[in-house]
Parts: C-alpha cells; sequence; structure tokens
C-alpha cells in the first residue's frame, strides 16, 4: 500500500475518500477547496472578500470609474446672475451677499453623497469617492502584505535560529525581541516615522514589519522548541544533516501551520495599524489612504457624516475578510485546536 | 519563587538598557533639529546665514549637543543610573514633568476603557461558551468579530459625530450632548463635564480590547467546559453558578490575563489616538507633540519610564499565572 492510500484510508469521510481517489491533483484541490467552503461558510466568506480586495488593488486602474485625482465641478447653482451684476457697481452688495452667489462659472462638488454619477459620492476637493476607496485598497494591500510578509520572513529565521541553536544564541536574541515589544507599538511607529524626514508608503511597510517581527519570532521559537525534540530530527542528526539543513529541511516543513495562520491574521492588524498612521497624518502624504479618508470626512462628519461611514465601512469589511479567513485557517490547520466544536477542516 | 522573581529582574536589565539605547540612537539621528527650529520660531526675520549659524552654535552648546555622541551617550547613561532625565528643550522643566501632568488623564481613561471592555467581554464570552453554538452564541460573535475589525479611530470618530449631532430613537428620545473638546477635565474636577468627554473614547478603546478578550475567553471556557473536574462540580449538585464562575472561569482566565495585561500596559502608555482626538492632554498626545518638536529629552525620559512599565507588567503577568493556576511552577 502506498502512503498515499494509507492516508486516505485513515480518512474519517467516506464521500472524502471516494473523492480523492483517482482523480487528477487539481480535481483534488478543487474537492479540497469546495470543502473549505461548505464547512467553513465564514471563512469561505472571507476569502472571497480577501479576493475581491486583491482584484481591487491590482486592477484598481480598470475598476475606477474616474481618475482619483480627478476634481468634478459643476456649475454653481447658488449663482445669482443680477445679484452679480449688482455687485460690479454697488460694494455694499459685495460685502453682504454670501460668496457662492457671486462666483461665476464652476464650483467642486464637494460631499455630494451617492449619486448615480458618484457611485459613493464626493469628498472634500469634489473627487470621486468610489474611485479613491478602489485606489485605497492597493495602499492597505500594500502595507499590509509588505509588513506581514517581513515580519514572518524574519520572524521563521530568527526564531528558528534562536530555538534550535538555545543556550547564549536564545538568550540574546530574546531579550532584543523583549526590547522590542517592551516599547508602546505606536510611539515605536512615530519613533521610526520621525528618523526619516518623510515618511513613504515603503517605511511605514517596514517599521510595522520590525515592530511584528517579535511576535511571529515568539510564535515560530515555541513551535520549532516542540518539534526539534522529535524522532526524526535526531534521525536526520545521526545521518550527519547539517544545522541548516535540520533546519529547513525537517524542522520548518512541519511548522509550516501556525506560521500560515498567524500570516493571515496579522495582515487585518498591519492594515488597521496603517489606516490609524494614516489618521494621525503620519502616513505617506502621496498615497491614497483610507485613514487619511476617514480623518478627511470627520471634519466634515458633523454636517454629514457620509463620507467617514463609507470609507470605514470598507476598511472594516476588508479588515474582517483577514480575520474571518484566519480564523478558518486556525480551525483547519492548526492541530491543537482540530476536533473543538465540530467538525473541522478537509 | 523569591529566586525566580530575582532572577526575571535581572534578566530585565539588559532589555531595559537595549530600550535606552535604542531610544537614544533613533533621537540623536532624528533629521530635524529642534535648535534651527526653535531659532527659526524665535527670530524668523533673521536672515544673514552667519548670524544664524553663530546662534545655532551657542544654543548647540547651551544643551551640550556640540559633543561627539559617544560622550553624550556615556554621559546619558551616567545619568539614568541616578534617576535623572533631564530637562526638557522647550519648556526647560524636568523631562519627566510632562508624564506626571498627563498621567492623570491617561489613567482615568485607562480605567474607563478597562470597566467598558471588561464589563461587555467577560458576560459575553461566558454567556458564549455555556449557550455553545445557540443563536445568542452566533449573534455575540458575529459581533465580537466585527468590533474587531473596525478600526477604534473610526469607531471613536463616528460615536463623536453621532452624540454632537444626536441621535434620535424612532423620534421617542433623543441622545446627544456636546463634548467638551477644549476643556478636559477629569473626574474629580468636574464629574459631568469629564464624563462627557471621556465616555465616547473609553466606549470606543474599551469595546476594542473586549473583543479580543471576549474571543480568548470563549474558547477557553469551551476547552475548560469539558474538564473532567467540572463534571466532577456538576456531579456534586453544586449550583451552576457556582460551577460557572468558581470553577470554569477562574481556569479559563489565565490566558486572558496576558491579553488584560498587554492591554492595560498600552492603555497607561496613553492612547495617542484617542488622547489626539478628543484634545486630551494625557501621556500619549504629550509623547506624540514631544516626537514633533524633537524635544529629546522628554522622548526619551517618557518611552523609557513606560517600557519599564510594561517589562514589569509582563514579570507582574507570569506571576500571576501561579496564582490562577497552582499547577504552573516557577523554576
Amino acid at each position: 500500500m502506498t502512503q498515499e492510500q494509507a492516508v486516505l484510508e485513515r480518512t474519517p469521510d467516506a464521500a472524502v475518500r471516494r473523492s480523492l481517489s483517482d482523480r487528477p491533483v487539481f480535481m483534488r484541490y478543487l474537492v479540497h477547496t469546495g470543502r473549505f467552503f461548505r464547512t467553513k461558510p465564514l471563512g469561505g466568506a472571507g476569502v472571497v472578500i480577501i479576493i475581491a480586495c486583491v482584484i481591487a488593488g491590482v486592477f484598481g486602474n480598470q475598476l475606477e470609474r474616474y481618475d482619483p485625482e480627478t476634481i468634478f465641478k459643476t456649475t454653481n447653482p447658488e449663482f445669482d446672475e443680477a445679484l452679480y451684476e449688482k455687485s460690479l457697481t454697488d460694494p455694499l452688495v459685495r460685502l453682504t451677499a454670501r460668496p457662492e452667489q457671486l462666483q461665476k462659472g464652476e464650483t467642486p462638488i464637494l460631499f455630494s453623497g451617492p449619486t448615480g454619477e458618484h457611485w459613493l459620492g464626493t469628498d472634500g476637493l469634489g473627487r470621486d469617492l468610489y474611485s479613491r476607496v478602489i485606489h485605497g485598497a492597493y495602499t492597505a494591500l500594500y502595507v499590509g502584505l509588505g509588513a506581514a510578509l517581513m515580519a514572518t520572513i524574519s520572524g521563521i529565521v530568527i526564531g528558528l535560529a534562536s530555538a534550535y541553536f538555545a543556550g547564549a544564541t536564545d538568550f540574546i536574541l530574546q531579550r532584543i525581541m523583549d526590547t522590542l515589544q517592551a516599547f508602546p507599538p505606536l510611539v515605536l511607529l512615530l519613533l521610526f516615522g520621525q528618523v526619516v524626514s518623510s515618511p513613504t508608503m515603503t517605511v511605514n511597510t517596514i517599521s510595522l514589519g520590525i515592530l511584528g517581527v517579535a511576535s511571529s519570532t515568539r510564535i515560530v521559537r515555541s513551535a520549532v522548541l516542540a518539534t526539534r525534540e522529535e524522532v526524526y530530527v535526531l534521525a536526520a542528526r545521526t545521518v550527519g544533516g547539517s544545522d541548516l539543513r535540520i533546519m529547513f529541511r525537517h524542522i520548518f516543513p512541519n511548522i509550516t501551520a501556525p506560521i500560515i495562520v498567524t500570516f493571515t491574521s496579522s495582515i487585518g492588524v498591519y492594515i488597521l495599524v496603517e489606516a490609524t498612521l494614516a489618521f494621525l497624518g503620519l502616513g505617506d502624504p502621496t498615497q491614497v489612504s483610507w485613514g487619511k479618508m476617514i480623518e478627511e470626512g470627520r471634519r466634515n462628519g458633523v454636517a454629514d457624516p457620509w463620507m467617514a461611514l463609507a470609507v470605514g465601512g470598507a476598511l472594516t469589511v476588508t479588515v474582517l475578510g483577514f480575520n474571518l479567513a484566519g480564523d478558518a485557517l486556525r480551525d483547519v490547520l492548526d492541530p491543537r485546536l482540530r476536533g473543538r466544536g465540530g467538525r473541522a477542516g478537509f | 519563587m523569591r529566586n525566580y522573581i530575582l532572577r526575571r529582574v535581572v534578566v530585565n536589565i539588559p532589555v531595559i538598557w537595549l530600550v535606552a539605547t535604542l531610544v537614544f540612537l533613533a533621537t540623536s539621528v532624528l533629521p530635524g533639529d529642534f535648535v534651527a527650529q526653535r531659532i527659526a520660531a524665535q527670530d524668523p526675520t533673521s536672515t544673514d546665514p552667519a548670524l544664524r549659524a553663530a546662534q545655532i552654535d551657542a544654543v548647540r552648546k547651551d544643551l551640550g549637543l556640540d559633543k561627539p555622541v559617544v560622550e553624550r551617550y556615556v554621559r546619558y547613561l551616567g545619568h539614568l543610573v541616578v534617576g535623572d532625565f533631564g530637562v526638557s528643550y522647550q519648556t526647560r522643566e524636568p523631562a519627566l514633568k510632562g508624564m506626571r501632568d498627563g498621567l492623570p488623564y491617561s489613567l482615568q481613561l485607562a480605567f474607563m476603557s478597562l470597566f467598558v471592555g471588561l464589563s461587555t467581554a467577560l458576560p459575553i464570552g461566558i454567556i458564549s461558551a455555556i449557550r455553545q453554538d445557540s443563536m445568542i452564541d452566533y449573534v455575540l460573535r458575529i459581533f465580537a468579530i466585527l468590533v474587531l475589525a473596525m478600526p477604534s479611530f473610526w469607531v471613536g470618530t463616528m460615536l463623536l459625530l453621532y452624540t454632537v449631532k444626536g441621535v434620535s430613537f424612532f423620534g421617542l428620545f433623543e441622545i446627544g450632548w456636546t463634548v467638551p473638546l477644549t476643556d478636559p477635565k477629569l473626574l474629580w474636577e468636574d464629574p459631568g463635564s469629564s464624563i462627557r468627554l471621556f465616555v465616547i473614547p473609553a466606549v470606543a478603546g474599551g469595546l476594542a480590547s473586549a473583543a479580543g478578550v471576549m474571543r480568548l475567553l470563549r474558547s477557553q471556557m469551551l476547552e475548560v467546559l469539558r474538564q473532567d473536574y467540572i463534571r466532577t462540580a456538576w456531579a456534586k449538585g453544586m449550583r451552576e453558578r457556582v460551577v460557572i464562575l468558581r470553577h470554569a472561569m477562574k481556569n479559563a482566565m489565565v490566558p486572558v490575563v496576558t491579553v488584560l495585561g498587554l492591554t492595560l500596559a498600552g492603555l497607561l502608555s496613553g492612547n495617542v489616538v484617542f488622547e489626539n482626538l478628543f484634545g486630551i492632554p494625557g501621556v500619549g498626545r504629550r509623547i506624540l507633540v514631544a516626537i514633533q518638536a524633537r524635544d529629546v529629552p522628554v522622548v526619551q525620559a517618557f518611552v523609557l519610564v513606560i517600557a519599564t512599565f510594561i517589562v514589569f507588567v509582563n514579570l507582574g503577568i507570569d506571576l500571576l499565572y501561579g496564582v490562577l493556576d497552582p499547577r504552573i511552577r516557577y523554576s
């Protein structure tokens, strides 16, 4: 019996057994995916949201209805021709009339609210909000994915080294991680942001990534500590495997589950922090960011909170998507939580 | 036990030294120079570059900034050891004075948030666990996961907007009040005004931390409720309340305490976002101002004190584990 057949034999679900055997590999992936969506509908919803967000981020230029920087104008509806004529000769009219009544020509459409022309309305400068929200997805994804990738990859390297070599290496590396965690996160970001004179999107991504290294290192380290005493690691060492080979060929493949889970769930957190930075006015001034747009909506809020509501809604749904997907992945991949509260996973 | 505490304290010393060094490095390589900023602000008309340079040199010398970095670093560490944090460039007052002034505001905000957070998270987490997979469980879980995804600054903003505008409940009654944004008062100075201002950030911040605690508490409760000793407790005929609160909840609290401690540490360092949004002169807002003004001694002092505090909060959390779960032994 091949190893594969043995695995199939142990699969409790007869339907899965039937569906998995004698099918091409890609069909098996389809079956797995189908089961994921059936058993984890919330996780499936999260995946759909993530896909939508990625499409918005990557194909923003095709999806937007207008250029995000275009300022939309309309002929001034308040313009009063008669009053304008009078004001040319009578200075008193110029002082008493409201400025809008005298402005000839066009004014930008500010905070219009949703219309057929502008699906989400316009912002404080008269730009199309829908197109800007779509463009904000790029910033959110760039920072979220970038920071999560950076934190996870350095976390893997540092965590592996720390737990594998133990002793002095472990002590020193862990004290450095303690140091990073001793800072209040936002204060550390403020410090990083100020070291460079103007914060760009990439700089913010890097500082977020550095901030996340500590927690991802902890997770990798505890996973490695549990794995390094396994018999197959001892076996690999017995046949003379080098440290690097043991770390990356034998230990690493066995700790991917918690890494994938933390990676997915942390993206949402980074997106939130990026928005917070932009909200405080510390984001990249040249990029369209949801946090900055919420701040702009806030200033107009008492008159009409629609813009702050709409952009905040987009941000919430995106983060929700990553959280839902992360939760479902945790149920599926993390064996410690398996079998709790119903059947989990594949 | 005593040895364990002692060793943990000793291990924390290099951490605090690293924090001090990192802060010193970050503030010493800041591109914007406080001195140049200050002189430009004092005397905006002077355009003579030579005169300007002479002025800058004089002030730099006065502040001790003309010495090489290494010498400044050694001097800085020496002063730290005897508890001298230096004086603020801006106010010429001790660097920690701002922290003392801001702490009451931050503490009040922290405790109000913690109160909101705990009084929602604990009942919700427990109810959700003991009524697992019921309608109410689903509703509460969806609530938690939604709140977790909402940026707290956005929740705060929306709450603020709608309290100022006033919200009408089906025309029956209306809720809304003026938020004293320009005149922050502490609870014992003017309770009414203080609550009107603090309640919004407390609710927004409290809910954000409540969502995480609730989800953790629920999954811990589910695990604990399946343990043998819970079945024993039921079999002994104990009342539901005793089983749930004394036997189950106490054991489910171990990881929850971690999150709570981290929340507490974060809240005590001041909440930069809310303090900024609501004009509360707490620690967080003062840090932001000091960083923007390049007031190096103040930034160094604040960050070091907060980091030390967080390090010891973490130690406290570890010790609390032993109280909650006597099986955890320290060695």
